[in-house]
C-alpha cells in the first residue's frame, strides 16, 4: 500500500521535504516506515508507531487521526503537522 | 498585609484634574478575578465604563498587572489592557508581554486605571514615588518606535515606556499600544488613550510584591522553564506562528481575497519556509520567555520585522498579496503607526472588494498589489488622499459623500459597510466590528462558533476552539451542537491564562492546566485554590464580559458571522459550507450549556 506523505511545520523541518511516499496498511506502519527513512523526524516526532504528544496526522485534508490501527487506502493522502495551531 | 503576589491596590488617575489615587483591592476580589483581563473587566465594570462612549473624557482604560508578573515563571512578564472598544463599543482586553508589565507592577500597583483627559498630548510618568503628567507635543507624529526611543532619551533608560503611533493621536478605532516591539493589539485600546491626549506611559519602581512560596516557585518555575524547550513548542520556537500559512493553505481555510477563497496561489511564495531561504532571520522573545516564538526576517531596504501567522495571513492572502517585500513593509508600517494588523488587512481587503464591485471608486486599491496596500496603510493615518477628492472620488454608490478613502478606512470594515451600505456589509469580514483573524470559519465551524459568540468580537485568542476543529473530537466542518462543551472550555481556559497571565503558547507544556496552574497560585499567593475553583474563575470571568457587553447594549442579533460566510461555501471544498441555521443550533446550545438562556441573556 502506497501512501502519499504531506509534511507541515515541524515534520516538514525534519523530514527536509514537503512530501514523501511511503508504504504500509496502517497509520503505525505508515509513521514507522518514514522514520526509518527520516530518522530526525522519527525522532522528533513519533514514539514507534505513535505520534508523540504536539503532532497530529490528517487523511485526506479531512479527518484527524491518531490512532495507529487507522487503516489506509491505496494513493491515500495523509498530513502530518504540529497540532496547536495558535496565532 | 497584602496577598502575596499583589500589592492589593491600584492606581486611579484623573488626567483632567492631574489627580492620583490609591484604591484598595479587598482580597476576595483578587482571589475571584485573578489579575489581567479578569480583574481589569472587574474594575471596568465597578467604574461604569460600559455605558460611557469609549473615546469620551469619562472613559476608563486600565493597564492590569497579575500576580505571576515578576515571577521566575517563564512567560508570564504581561499586562493587559482593558477598555472599552471603539472598534466594537463592546468589551476589549488586548495583552503584550514585554519588559513594560514587570516595571509597571513595581510601581507598586497591580493596575493603573486613567480616566479623564490631559490638556495637551503628554507623557504620563508613574514611579513608586511620584506620578507626573509631563506635556509632550514635541513626540506628536512619531512612531512607536520613535517615541520610545526619545522618551528613554529624555527620561532614562530604567523606564519602561509603553506608547502609541500617529494611528493612537487620531483615534483611529483599531490603534495598538505598544512596547518593545510587542504590541496590545486588537479593539484599539491606542485610540482610547489617543482620546486622553496621552502619547506615552512611562514606569518604573522599586516595589516587589512578595511571594508565598520562594523557594518552591523558583523550583517550579526552574521545572517549567525546562519542559518549555520540550517538543509542544518546537513549532513555536523554530519556525513560528507564521507556519500555520501552508497547511492552513492545504486545508482550504487561509482566508484569501477577503474571504472569497479559502487557498492562495502565492501562499508558498510569502510562507516562513520560503522567507527563510531567501532572507535574514533573527529570533527574539518576550521578557522573561523561554519559547522565544518570534521570527524576524529582513526587509530588502535594511532593518526587520517580526513577522507571525496573523500579520501575514492579513497582509499577505487576505488583500492577495504574494509579494513578501509588501508584506513585511506593510507589517512595519503597521507597527509603526500603531496599527491592528488584522483590523488593517481587513478593512483594506474589504476596501480592495468594494472597489472591485464599484461600491467606491478607488481603481487604484486592487487585489494583488501590494503598493497600494501600502498606500491604504499610510492614507489610514493620514485621512487625507489628495489624489481623490472627498464627494466627487469617494462617493458612494447612492452618491452621497462618505469621506475620502483614507477616512473610510479608518472606520474599521463595519463602520465602512455602513456608510456604503449597498448591502456591503454582508461581506465585511468582521464580527460586532473587530475583523476575522486568520481561520475560514466554514472549514473550521467549531471556530464559527467562537468567533460569534466572542465578548471582543471575531477573536482566536479569546476562543482557543480551532483547537477542537484540529483534531479527532469533531469533523470541522460539520460540527454538531453536543460539541458546544468543547468551546466552552477553551473560552474558560483563556480567560483563566489572561488573567495569571501567561502566554497561551505554554497551554501544550502544561499536562494538567488546572492543575498546575492552581499550583502556581499558590506558591505565588498562598491560596489553596483548587482546580474546580479556578475553573469557576474562567467562567465568572467570562460572565463578567457577558455582563458588561449587555449593560453596553449588546443583542443576541449581534452574535453571528458575516452573510457570506453563512452563504457561500468555500469554492475549493464543497463540505466547507455552514448556514445560518447550523450556526444559530450551536449558539443556542453553547448559550444553555453556559447557563445563559438560549438568546444569550444573562441577569446583569
Ligand atoms: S512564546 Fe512568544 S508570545 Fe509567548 S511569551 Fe514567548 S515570545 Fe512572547
Amino acid at each position: 500500500m502506497l501512501v502519499n506523505v504531506e509534511f507541515y511545520g515541524i515534520p516538514r523541518s525534519r523530514a527536509q521535504v514537503p512530501s514523501a511516499s511511503a508504504t504500509g496498511v496502517t497509520l503505525g506502519e505508515i509513521l514507522q516506515d518514514l522514520a526509518a527513512r527520516f530518522p530526525a523526524l522519527g525522532e522528533t516526532c513519533f514514539h514507534g508507531s505513535l505520534l508523540k504528544p504536539g503532532f497530529v496526522a490528517n487523511l485526506r485534508g479531512d479527518r484527524f487521526v491518531s490512532d495507529p490501527n487507522t487503516v489506509l487506502q491505496d494513493g491515500d493522502k495523509l498530513l502530518l503537522l504540529s497540532m496547536d495551531a495558535g496565532g | 498585609m497584602n496577598t502575596p503576589g499583589y500589592h492589593g491596590r491600584y492606581l486611579r488617575v484623573d488626567l483632567t484634574t492631574a489627580q492620583a489615587s490609591s484604591v484598595a483591592i479587598q482580597p476576595d476580589v483578587l482571589r475571584q478575578f485573578i489579575g489581567g483581563s479578569g480583574l481589569g473587566v472587574y474594575l471596568l465594570l465597578h467604574e461604569g465604563a460600559a455605558v460611557v462612549d469609549p473615546l469620551a473624557v469619562a472613559a476608563p482604560i486600565a493597564f492590569v498587572f497579575s500576580p505571576l508578573v515578576g515571577s521566575p515563571l517563564t512567560t508570564s512578564a504581561k499586562f493587559a489592557v482593558v477598555c472599552k472598544s471603539p472598534l466594537t463599543d463592546r468589551i476589549n482586553d488586548s495583552l503584550a508581554g514585554s519588559a513594560f508589565a514587570i516595571a509597571g507592577k513595581r510601581t507598586g500597583y497591580d493596575a493603573i486605571l486613567l480616566t479623564g483627559r490631559a490638556s495637551k498630548l503628554s507623557v504620563l510618568l508613574i514611579d513608586d514615588e511620584q506620578i507626573v503628567i509631563e506635556p509632550a507635543e514635541e513626540l506628536a507624529g512619531l512612531t512607536n518606535r520613535e517615541t520610545q526611543a526619545a522618551a528613554g532619551q529624555r527620561y532614562g533608560a530604567e523606564y519602561q515606556v509603553a506608547s502609541i503611533g500617529p494611528a493612537g493621536e487620531r483615534m483611529i478605532r483599531y490603534a495598538t499600544i505598544s512596547h518593545d516591539g510587542r504590541h496590545a493589539g486588537r479593539g484599539g485600546a491606542g485610540a482610547v488613550l489617543g482620546a486622553k491626549n496621552i502619547k506615552a506611559i512611562a514606569v518604573r519602581g522599586k516595589q516587589r510584591a512578595a511571594w508565598a512560596d520562594p523557594q518552591g516557585l523558583v523550583q517550579f518555575a526552574k521545572e517549567l522553564s525546562e519542559r518549555s524547550f520540550g517538543p509542544a513548542t518546537a513549532k513555536y520556537r523554530e519556525l513560528g506562528t507564521a507556519s500555520n500559512l501552508l497547511l492552513f493553505n492545504r486545508l482550504n481555510v487561509l482566508p484569501t481575497h477577503n474571504f472569497q477563497n479559502g487557498s492562495f496561489v502565492g501562499a508558498e511564495m510569502i510562507s516562513p519556509e520560503q522567507l527563510r531561504v531567501a532572507r535574514e532571520q533573527t529570533r527574539s522573545s518576550c521578557a522573561a520567555c523561554t519559547i522565544g516564538c518570534e521570527h524576524l526576517y529582513g526587509l530588502s531596504g535594511g532593518g526587520s520585522v517580526r513577522l507571525e501567522y496573523e500579520n501575514l495571513f492579513a497582509l499577505g492572502p487576505l488583500c492577495g498579496i504574494a509579494d513578501s517585500e509588501s508584506v513585511l513593509q506593510a507589517c512595519r508600517l503597521c507597527d509603526d503607526l500603531g496599527l491592528d494588523t488584522i483590523s488593517t488587512g481587513g478593512t483594506i481587503a474589504f476596501a480592495m472588494e468594494c472597489a472591485q464591485r464599484g461600491f467606491i471608486d478607488a481603481p487604484w486599491l486592487q487585489f494583488g498589489d501590494g503598493a497600494s496596500m501600502l498606500r491604504a496603510i499610510q492614507m489610514v493615518v493620514d485621512h487625507h488622499d489628495p489624489d481623490h477628492p472627498v464627494a466627487e472620488k469617494a462617493s458612494v454608490g447612492n452618491g452621497s459623500s462618505c469621506g475620502n478613502i483614507g477616512s473610510l478606512l479608518a472606520l474599521g470594515s463595519r463602520r465602512m459597510a455602513l456608510v456604503i451600505g449597498q448591502d456591503t456589509i454582508h461581506f465585511a469580514p468582521q464580527v460586532k466590528g473587530l475583523e476575522i483573524p486568520g481561520y475560514d470559519p466554514r472549514g473550521l465551524q467549531m471556530m464559527a462558533l467562537g468567533f460569534a459568540v466572542g465578548t471582543r468580537g471575531a477573536d482566536h485568542n479569546r476562543s482557543g476552539a480551532y483547537e477542537i476543529d484540529f483534531s479527532e473530537a469533531v469533523d470541522r466542518r460539520d460540527v454538531r451542537p453536543e460539541s458546544v462543551e468543547l468551546a466552552i472550555e477553551t473560552e474558560d481556559k483563556a480567560a483563566v491564562m489572561d488573567s495569571l497571565i501567561l502566554c497561551k503558547f505554554l497551554r501544550g507544556v502544561l499536562t494538567d492546566f488546572y492543575q498546575e496552574s492552581s499550583e502556581m497560585l499558590r506558591l505565588v499567593t498562598g491560596w489553596n485554590i483548587t482546580p474546580y475553583e479556578l475553573r469557576e474563575v474562567g467562567r465568572r470571568i467570562v460572565n463578567a464580559k457577558k455582563k458588561f457587553n449587555i449593560l453596553a447594549g449588546w443583542t443576541p442579533q449581534e452574535d453571528t458571522l458575516p452573510e457570506r460566510l453563512l452563504c457561500q461555501t468555500v469554492p475549493e471544498d464543497a463540505r466547507a459550507r455552514l448556514t445560518p441555521e447550523r450556526l444559530r443550533s450551536l449558539i443556542t446550545a453553547y448559550n444553555l450549556a453556559r447557563g445563559w438562556n438560549a438568546e444569550g441573556w444573562l441577569e446583569v
